[in-house]
């Protein structure tokens, strides 16, 4: 039984891989840079001694992950991870359509197809956990990161109707909406909130594992803002700059 | 010397693809936050330092042109090694991976930004350690081996090259190259304690030694003067794993000095059990400087000093874990958040062993003329050979600790010539203060490195406030 991780290069997929292969966890590693995955690949069976296999694909188009049932150890895989994501600062409902659509692949179709690819292992095995990676931009629509949360939002759909279908089997779907996290994405901003450690919430996601908890916010703090977002009348909302 | 002209693709690490010789992306690339950094000292701090935080292998790219950068590893130097000089800092800390290890020989392969507590949990379940490392477990391999750092007993085991097989070097000039003392010597020994002034210690290869055990036994001397504590250690330097003396420079008159030998061996039977994880720290010189004001004053350093006295004789016999032995400096962070905000000076210098007497008896008359308070002194024995800028050599290494203060800016200037006058040589990356004049003074191979920097890189794209201060 082995573990895909989706955006394992850096950040929250980084801390996940280790967090998985202290669990002594074979993985399948996928990212858009060899070389990141070759280095992270060497480290986890180094340290960890486990079989890492790893795949450098561009997640913007969503056909390159149907690679992914071509390696060796596709047809063990029981547990997915997508903690993966691309945001760009011009996100203003202006971008032309390619970026559009690299964008959408990225967040949202890539993460479907691969699912797609894999479920019905899982299904047959009547095992295994799927873990979404959502973010709070998708919690209100905003002129910021309009494409963006467009797709995020999707996501949160997708794994809310996954959930659905697999409730009555042994397959557990998690999604997890996250605030803002210490990674290369937010170094450097000024953010009104407080940053959390991706190996911080990779250690989170590792205790609620096989449990069904449907949508999470984390870190726990966004629980309340995100209620007072959504709730928050539009004349009001539609004032706020942010 | 032999310069490389293209990117070398990195051994281990497959896939690094160099971007096309006169591609003219700025560089440093990437977000860059803007911090505020200061020495552990607390002799220099900057209120806007621009530090970059890659974390990805296409970071070293080629770039042809760039800015005035520096490598950052922990950032627990004294000086002001990894930020300043108007360069923006380039924090390695991302890349913290064990490449590759062998079991055979013992060899490691990590990349720069692991922390030796990191590596210490990796080789300790394998039977190997590191012989050399310095006190503290948060400290980069590459920032050791851009310092060359010394360990528990110098005059065996050296200092940090002594295990560095190969050095993976990254310049925007010149892409990877791969380092050793086969393969471009010359840039290598510049690396190897070149303060960050070659470009990037991207991965470096190391060697380990068989572990004796988890367990260390420490044996703990009162002696009545630094001279005979410096007779002990060499004397027992040889056949002890760990080897230094402490001693109370708080007090006047006949019993300034009074101190203790400390020695240790690895103890073959694991009587503290095996202790493979270090305890959390979050210390950093920001931490160390949260208290708005000193605590130590002559009155305090005299209590501290006659309780951690105490403390140390009380059982001249103790056991203590791998961990503890190791990394002592993790036990003294406390002591040093007391020097506040303000900070303090430590001064270490390499005095040859014949003019250790008249060092210290000498440094005892001029602190008294200057009122200042030397809270303490710590010795370790050194029998290495001096190359470049590292500190290395033959005597005794003395590092005296006093706060900050009017007493002490008078003390240090006399210190710097006491020291030029007795042939010995300062730890320029203990000292945030150390005035050029002294460093040519006491470093004459000082010219030899800024040779090979101005051959390897004649825009000098890599510098810090360290290295402006001392002309390099």
């Amino acid at each position: 039984m082995s573990a895909l991780v989706f955006g394992a290069s850096g950040g929250l997929g980084r801390a996940l891989s280790r967090e998985l292969a202290a669990r002594r966890e074979s993985l399948v590693l996928v990212a858009r840079d060899s070389a990141d995955l070759a280095a992270e690949a060497a480290h986890l069976r180094t340290v960890y001694g486990i079989t890492v296999e790893w795949m450098a694909l561009d997640a913007s188009d969503p056909r390159a992950v149907e690679k992914l049932t071509g390696l060796p150890g596709a047809s063990a895989i029981r547990d997915l991870f997508f903690p993966v994501g691309m945001g760009i600062e011009e996100d203003d409902g202006l971008l032309p359509p390619a970026t559009i659509a690299a964008l959408v692949g990225s967040n949202l179709t890539s993460v479907m197809t691969t699912i797609s690819l894999f479920l019905p292992g899982l299904l047959a095995a009547n095992a295994g956990n799927v873990v979404g990676v959502g973010s709070v931009a998708a919690l209100r629509g905003r002129s910021r990161n309009v494409a963006y949360a467009a797709a995020k939002r999707g996501l949160e759909s997708y794994f809310e109707s996954l959930r659905h279908r697999t409730a009555a089997t042994g397959v557990r779907v998690q999604f997890y909406r996250l605030g803002y996290l210490d990674t290369q994405m937010s170094f450097g901003r000024r953010l009104r909130f407080p940053k959390a450690s991706p190996q911080a919430i990779a250690r989170a996601v590792m205790r609620n594992l096989g449990k069904d908890i449907g949508c999470m916010p984390l870190p726990a703090f966004w629980r309340p803002i995100g209620w007072a977002l959504r709730t928050l009348p539009w004349r009001i909302y539609r004032r706020l700059s942010f | 010397m032999r310069v490389r002209p293209s990117v070398t693709p990195c051994k281990k690490i497959e896939g690094v693809v160099p971007m096309a010789r006169g591609a003219t992306a700025p560089w440093p690339a990437g977000p860059s936050e803007r911090r505020s950094l200061v020495t552990m000292d607390g002799g220099i701090r900057i209120a806007d330092a621009a530090v970059h935080r890659p974390d990805r292998h296409a970071y070293f790219h080629q770039h042809e042109n760039g800015l005035p950068a520096i490598p950052r590893g922990a950032g627990f130097s004294f000086a002001a090694a990894s930020f300043g000089g108007g360069a923006e800092s380039i924090e390695m800390t991302a890349f913290d991976r064990v490449i590759d290890f062998d079991t055979r020989t013992g060899r490691v392969e990590v990349e720069a930004g692991i922390t030796l507590g990191a590596l210490f949990e990796f080789l300790t379940p394998r039977g190997r350690y590191l012989a050399v490392q310095p006190g503290h477990h948060r400290i980069t391999v590459g920032g050791c081996i851009a310092a060359n750092v010394h360990g528990k007993n110098p005059a065996r085991d050296g200092t940090f090259v002594a295990q560095v097989e190969t050095v993976r070097l990254f310049h925007p000039r010149h892409g990877c190259v791969d380092l050793s003392r086969h393969e471009e010597p010359a840039l290598f020994h510049a690396t190897c304690g070149g303060l960050g002034l070659t470009g990037i210690i991207v991965a470096a290869r190391l060697r380990t030694l068989p572990l004796p055990g988890t367990s260390f036994r420490i044996a703990h001397r009162q002696v009545a003067a630094i001279t005979e504590g410096a007779d002990l250690m060499a004397g027992d330097s040889a056949r002890s794993d760990l080897a230094y003396g402490w001693f109370d420079c708080s007090r006047r008159g006949r019993t300034h000095g009074h101190g203790v030998v400390v020695t240790g061996q690895f103890l073959s039977t694991d009587e503290k059990g095996p202790a493979f994880k270090l305890p959390p720290s979050r210390f950093s010189p920001k931490r160390r400087a949260r208290l708005p004001i000193a605590l130590l004053n002559p009155i305090s350093i005299r209590l501290v000093n006659t309780a951690y006295s105490w403390s140390l004789l009380r059982s001249r016999d103790t056991v203590v874990t791998l961990a503890e032995a190791l990394y002592p400096t993790r036990a003294n962070e406390l002591y040093l958040s007391l020097f506040g905000r303000r900070g303090l000076h430590e001064y270490q210098a390499l005095v040859p062993r014949a003019n250790l007497a008249e060092f210290v008896a000498q440094l005892r008359d001029d602190a008294t003329r200057a009122s200042a308070c030397i809270t303490l002194a710590v010795a370790k024995p050194f029998n290495g050979t001096p190359d470049l800028i590292r500190f290395d050599g033959s005597g005794i290494s003395l590092a005296i600790e006093m706060p900050r203060s009017a007493a002490a800016n008078r003390l240090l200037p006399e210190i710097d010539r006491l020291l030029v006058r007795l042939g010995g040589r300062p730890n320029i990356l203990k000292d945030s203060r150390l005035p050029r004049s002294v460093f040519e003074a006491t470093y004459p191979d000082c010219d030899r490195l800024r040779a090979v920097l101005r051959r390897w890189d004649p825009q000098r794209l890599f510098r810090s406030e360290l290295s402006e201060r001392l002309g390099l």
